[in-house]
């Protein structure tokens, strides 16, 4: 009789490990664009900490770099700067390390221009496996809804920070 | 008002499912024609509903309604009509709303026909049909809505996918995948009813057989045609890359394989009731989990094209699915029969059930390989991939032992074999693998893969033309029958089986031209500037000149293109181009592809510099790739073949008897002796 | 005819192994750099497209990943050095087949023990029907007793036939 009964637990012997793989699959899952982005609190290779709280009610750029992503980074490097300069009032922007050290980054700033914006450190990649980082340069835009507004894999052009930054710098205003 | 007419279908569409499945319920229970005439009815309105909804997208796609989110964000005033026209399954919730189409298609269909022939089954089959399409139904009000509206209204849309205009083939390969994947219901459907009305018995398994074989067709046609239009449009030179996409059209696939074959010995045995049953419903939950996977955004692609929140929607619809059916069958297990192995070790029936063994194990593979890296970084947060390189390895012996068991299949009788059989059966095709082997290594094959495909390919053809061969001769002796039209009438006669030979053939030669095209491909990649050629193999590619001009049939695309002058086996003119698309970041390639019988050569454009007029070409010879797609075509056109309704003998089907006559049987069967 | 068939077929056989054995075996090392290189290429997965390596994508990201490969081969760099160097970058999600004991062991573990386990059943299978002399496979004629072991007989030939 017990043994009849036994069959039974093969329904959750099936089912259980299937609910588990889709619901952590769900969660797993990437902010995508119109969702929320994920908190942080990091400190920049100038030692100042930057928290999401701190940005709120402002949109923000987050770009994931890093020195030894060459070309693709130092492609991007003078678009960033030019954004810098032309949004930078409007619009914060922030480098994220990846996989790099605080002394390699400063030392391509040095190389290649610092724009002024800061570069934040994220040890063990934890900022990047929230975002779901693919590799370097990678850029997310964050709206002052604090929701995902943009993602870009590889370098950025000038013509896609204009389409990425002008609805936002302009509905900011 | 349109859109909002097709927002109505599908509300009403909802409530019509709905009713169907407790009218039927209903009717099952009390056992009454009246209420299930009333679901089948609801049913068919489901199917005209769903029609009317895709009707009205299909009129805002051409029309360019951009009130309409979907036509906004799918669509422009530049795109052609049958573009416009296949953008219905080209997005998110314009597929959901094609799938429904053809999934309440299908069931109107079923319910139709066997609404005489089993009036047992059909109430609870209608149940199960009318909850798959009502969740479709609701997925498209809710979360899903294909209607939803967008204020202000735009002059101008986003365009289709850049990659889902670039290419005729589009408009063929995604009906032929969600025919297939839509019409999985049936069978599941079936399994329900059997399970619920305790009516599994063989008469059952021929109409389960006969519905899992039709969308079998359909899917196997559209991989196949995935993988064509991989080939033709993206430009890589390959056809398969194990992305997650492709992964979940072939796991269904697998499984139903299994279904097919088991189901026969099932049939012929009166046994393996449980593991039948368990096989549809792995089928039906597995179409559901691919969907999950590739259109919930779940797999992380950087070619999704959406966001949406379908997700939990499908994964709470999987649960159900799985848990409700699994609890049914394991209900029915005592009454479902032995579990006893069916045949001798060395029988036809081992060969069949080793087959199912080996399916799963490719199941297994391919589901473990595609959701590995969710798993291991939900557990330690490290990510991982497994991409092409791990499913070739971790499955090409599964995949050598499964053409080997092809031939041994059929060549082996039902309940077992003697030694003797097995040699006089075995003999001539296991020297024509190995000949045609060794003719493969000294044509100057020098990788194993082509060689194994090869040996294999051989032995299991041989079979196959042995076994037709044979049976002709028997037949035409029997009969007096010349041996063209004994054979044709012996096919004729039991299409499943002479058809499944087909199958196997085309699959044989699908293995040839894969192992061939994958481990003897040769690339290279040059810049020429104009009046340079590149030689690769014997043939020589001249740049003569670039082009740049706007397409004339939709004229926001951008074509640039190289022209080149071929010579070799094959010569003309060939014109890779790159296309810029407006609302695609990267211009997208569009290869030039010259096909032979031997090898395909292929060219994809790069870059392109327009001061200097020089051209960055990527060139290669790809060989027997053509006999991808004819092996493909032979194994659908076998599957129809078997597939195709046998003139019915008796009202109810029954499994085909093979009617020879007795003398022919024992004369023919002496050998065995 | 089949007396001398299987001999030949054996020996056939036996060769189409042998020349498989020694194409696996001789499998040729890349001798150039750009066969080493393109070899290496198809190992990574390119950053940013799906399911491809980066020997196969054409996207900048793949070329940069192309040209550093080129420039380590160059160096002299071992293909172990090369794809740790870019494991170290990108981490183990950069290689197509990653030496993960669980990815590689686990499937063909079950794989496996499904083989062993099915083996197993039929063999049991096969020592039940020996025990039980004129028990059958199958049940339709299960109760029969001996006259029907003749209809059996000629039904198990039948199906011999048609299949």
């Amino acid at each position: 009789m017990s043994v009849r009964a036994l069959r039974w637990l093969l329904v959750p012997l099936v089912v259980v490990p299937l609910a588990w793989l889709l619901v952590a699959s769900l969660g797993r899952s990437v902010p995508r664009v119109g969702e929320p982005a994920p908190e942080f609190s990091l400190v920049s290779i100038d030692g100042q900490t930057v928290t999401s709280e701190s940005l709120a009610g402002r949109p923000y750029l987050l770009n994931f770099w890093a020195s030894w992503c060459i070309p693709a980074c130092v492609d991007e490097h003078p678009v960033l700067i030019d954004a810098e300069r032309r949004y930078g009032d409007r619009v914060a922007i922030l480098g994220v390390l990846y996989r790099d050290s605080p002394e390699a980054a400063r030392a391509f700033l040095d190389t290649y221009g610092d724009g002024g914006w800061l570069h934040l450190s994220d040890p063990g990649e934890r900022l990047a496996g929230a975002w779901g980082v693919l590799g370097p340069p990678e850029t997310f835009l964050v709206g002052a809804d604090g929701r995902v507004a943009a993602r870009r894999i590889g370098p950025l052009t000038a013509a896609d920070l204009d389409a990425f930054l002008a609805p936002v710098a302009a509905v900011d205003r | 008002m349109i859109p909002t007419l097709g927002h109505a279908a599908v509300v009403v569409g909802l409530a019509a499912t709905l009713f169907a499945a407790a009218a039927f319920w209903l009717g099952a229970r009390r056992n009454d024609p009246g209420l299930v005439l009333l679901g089948r009815r609801a049913m068919y309105a489901a199917f005209g509903l769903a029609l009317v909804a895709s009707a009205a997208m299909v009129v805002s796609l051409l029309t360019h309604d951009f009130s309409v989110r979907y036509v906004a964000r799918n669509n422009a005033t530049t795109t052609p009509p049958f573009y416009s026209f296949i953008s219905l399954w080209a997005a998110l919730e314009g597929s959901i709303l094609f799938w429904t189409l053809l999934a309440t298609g299908w069931a109107a269909l079923v319910l139709h026909r066997y609404r005489e022939r089993a009036p047992a089954l059909m109430p609870w089959a209608g149940v199960t049909l009318a909850l798959g399409a009502a969740f479709f139904f609701a997925v498209m009000a809710w979360p899903g809505d294909p209607f939803v509206r967008t204020e202000p209204v735009g002059a101008e849309g986003n365009g289709p996918n850049a990659l889902l205009q670039n290419h005729p083939f589009m408009g063929l390969h995604p009906p032929l995948l969600y025919l297939g994947y839509s019409g999985l219901a049936v069978p599941f459907a079936f399994g329900m009813a059997a399970l619920v009305t305790r009516r599994t018995d063989e008469a059952w398994l021929g109409m389960v057989r006969r519905w899992t074989l039709v969308p079998w067709t359909f899917l196997s046609a559209g991989i196949v045609a995935g993988a064509w239009w991989s080939y033709e449009v993206l430009g890589w030179g390959g056809y398969w890359a194990w992305d997650p996409v492709e992964n979940a059209a072939l796991l269904p696939w697998l499984t139903a394989t299994a279904f097919i074959h088991s189901s026969m010995v099932a049939e012929r045995r009166g046994t393996l009731r449980v593991w039948t049953h368990a096989l549809v419903i792995a089928t039906f939950v597995l179409t559901l989990v691919g969907t999950f996977l590739t259109r919930s955004g779940v797999v992380e692609s950087v070619h999704s094209f959406t966001q949406s929140a379908i997700g939990p929607w499908f994964a709470g619809a999987i649960i159900v699915a799985l848990a409700g059916s699994l609890a049914l069958l394991v209900w029915r297990i005592p009454e479902l029969g032995d579990t006893r192995p069916p045949g001798r070790p060395v029988s036809r029936e081992a060969a069949f059930l080793f087959n199912n063994v080996l399916f799963l194990g490719v199941t297994f593979v391919v589901l473990f390989g595609t959701v590995y890296p969710m798993i291991r970084e939900a557990a330690s947060g490290e990510r991982v991939s497994l991409g092409a390189p791990w499913f070739t390895q971790v499955n090409a012996p599964i995949f050598v032992a499964l053409l080997f068991l092809m031939g041994v299949g059929p060549a082996l009788p039902w309940g077992g074999a003697s030694w003797r059989t097995v040699r006089d059966r075995f003999a001539l095709p296991l020297l024509a693998g190995a000949l045609l082997a060794v003719a493969g290594w000294l044509l100057g094959v020098r990788a194993a893969a082509p060689l194994v495909a090869l040996a294999m390919a051989g032995f299991v053809v041989t079979v196959m033309g042995e076994e037709v061969v044979r049976g002709s001769l028997v037949r035409g002796r029997a009969r007096g029958e010349r041996p063209p039209v004994a054979a044709w009438r012996l096919a004729t006669r039991n299409r499943r089986r002479y058809g499944g030979y087909l199958v196997h053939a085309g699959i044989a030669v699908m293995a040839v031209a894969v192992a061939v095209s994958g481990s003897l491909a040769s690339d290279v990649t040059v810049t020429l500037r104009s009046g340079e050629s590149v030689q690769l193999g014997a043939y020589t590619v001249t740049h003569q000149r670039v082009v740049s001009e706007r397409l004339a049939s939709d004229p926001r695309v951008l074509e640039t293109r190289a022209e080149l002058a071929l010579a070799g086996p094959q010569s003309g003119a060939l014109a890779p181009a790159l296309r810029d698309y407006p609302n695609s970041p990267s211009p997208i390639a569009t290869p030039a592809v010259r096909t032979a019988a031997g090898e395909d050569l292929y060219v994809t454009l790069l870059a392109t510099d327009p001061a200097s007029g020089e051209v960055t070409l990527h060139v290669f010879v790809n060989p027997l790739v053509a006999w991808i797609w004819i092996g493909g075509a032979v194994v659908v056109l076998g599957a129809a073949f078997a597939a195709w309704p046998e003139r019915r003998r008796v009202p109810v089907p029954a499994p085909a008897a093979e009617p020879v006559p007795a003398t022919a049987t024992i004369a023919a069967a002496r050998p065995e002796q | 005819m089949s007396r001398l068939l299987l001999p030949v077929a054996a020996v056939a056989a036996l060769a189409a192994v042998a020349l498989v054995g020694v194409a696996l075996l001789s499998a040729p090392a890349p001798r150039t750099d750009a066969e080493r290189t393109e070899r290496l290429a198809a190992q990574l997965r390119c950053p940013d497209c799906q399911a491809l390596s980066v020997a196969e994508s054409r996207t900048r990201a793949a070329g940069a990943i192309r040209g550093e490969i080129a420039g380590l081969v160059a160096v002299g760099r071992s293909d172990e050095q090369i794809r740790s160097h870019f494991v170290d970058r990108y981490g183990e999600w950069i290689l197509l087949a990653p030496p993960d004991p669980v990815a590689w062991w686990l499937p063909a573990l079950v794989v496996l023990a499904a083989i062993a386990a099915f083996g197993a059943w039929l063999l049991r299978g096969r020592a039940a029907t020996t025990r039980a002399p004129g028990a059958t496979h199958a049940p339709a004629t299960a109760a029969a007793g001996a006259p029907d072991a003749e209809a059996r007989r000629v039904r198990e030939e039948l199906e011999a036939l048609d299949g």
